[in-house]
């Protein structure tokens, strides 16, 4: 097991996971360093892991639905700025402002979107992970994770249907 | 044009039984310039989950991490020449202990045989019990020449310190 070929190109699959959960990029930069440290510390076991990205993508969630608990306790939640960056932040590279500005709304959508929901959306639509996969990640049957999507992608459906009648 | 294709993969995405390869069309097709008014609505749905993948750490996130990591342990950067110096460090140490406990044993032996062409030997013992600490910061000044590492220093400071306080015991 090596720490650079090994671990560390699993960082932006964990970081886009855990900021999914915890909604804010320093939280999820340090809940990425936390993980990618368990693993290096737990090298030995990681020999006998089937799917080293699904035990990680575990690992980071559990970190971050624990740290966002604490958050929301502690009512540290982030203002609109944090918003903000977070929206420019999943502008692509070749993304026009307009396009920022109404995928924007989307990505609003989705952050509203209970944990479980929206970890899976995050699994299956942007990361293109399999049924299976992600009920490994989330420890939970392949069907469970589909009835769970299809809220989550209905949900979606209906506030972007609810939008297009506003603007009409 | 006929949409009809995209029609029903987008009915079967909202239905779940869509394929990784029909949800990457989807992507695709959405991603084009010119999407028909009816579909239109879904295309920032769909160029969303396409930006969404492209979201990264800042560049100087392996540089930090790095640090972390060799801050616990040295070993992730390099562990080969890590594990030479560790053993380098254990190997030696021993022999600087013996080496230690040998010029001990020459320089109370010196002490000794003065004392005896003096003293009597109920004195003798008496100079050996308050003598040591004395003759031990000459041990470490002779061994201090050789130029060895402060964590050597100290193993050998440990093991005469050791010596000395087993003498003042007796």
């Amino acid at each position: 097991m090596d720490f650079k070929h090994d671990i560390l190109p699993l960082k932006n699959i964990i970081f886009r996971t855990a900021l999914r959960i915890i909604l804010n990029r320093e939280e999820a930069e340090d809940i990425v360093q936390d993980t990618l440290m368990k693993l290096w510390e737990r090298r030995e076991e990681l020999d006998r892991v089937e799917n080293l990205e699904a035990f990680a993508l575990t690992m980071a969630r559990n970190l971050a639905i624990d740290r966002k608990e604490k958050m929301d306790n502690q009512h540290v939640s982030f203002d609109d700025e944090e918003h903000d960056r977070l929206d420019e932040g999943q502008g692509g590279a070749d993304g026009t402002l307009m396009r920022q500005e109404t995928t924007g709304f989307v990505a609003s959508i989705i952050n509203s979107l209970p944990e479980k929901q929206r970890t899976i959306l995050q699994l299956r639509d942007i990361e293109g992970k399999n049924y299976k996969e992600i009920a490994n990640v989330l420890s939970i049957s392949e069907s469970d994770v589909k009835v769970t999507l299809f809220r989550a992608r209905n949900e979606m459906k209906e506030k972007i249907l609810q939008k297009k009648s506003l603007f009409l | 044009m006929d949409y009809k294709y995209i029609e029903q993969l987008l009915e079967s995405y909202f239905a779940c039984t869509t394929t990784l390869q029909e949800e990457q069309i989807l992507r695709s097709f959405f991603s084009q310039e010119d999407v028909p008014g009816h579909l239109a609505q879904y295309a920032d749905l769909f160029n969303y989950e396409t930006e969404a993948k492209a979201e990264t750490l800042s560049e100087d996130f392996d540089e930090r991490m790095m640090a972390r990591i060799e801050a616990v342990e040295p070993k992730a950067k390099d562990m080969h020449r890590a594990r030479i110096i560790k053993m380098t460090t254990h190997h030696f140490a021993p022999f600087f202990k013996a080496a230690a406990v040998v010029a001990m044993a020459l320089t109370i032996g010196r002490a000794a045989e003065h004392a005896i062409g003096e003293q009597e030997a109920e004195e003798n013992s008496k100079v050996m019990a308050v003598d040591p600490y004395i003759k031990a910061s000459d041990v470490r000044q002779t061994i201090r020449v050789k130029d060895v590492s402060q964590a050597e220093m100290k193993a050998i400071n440990d093991s005469i310190i050791s010596l000395a306080t087993e003498d003042e015991v007796q």
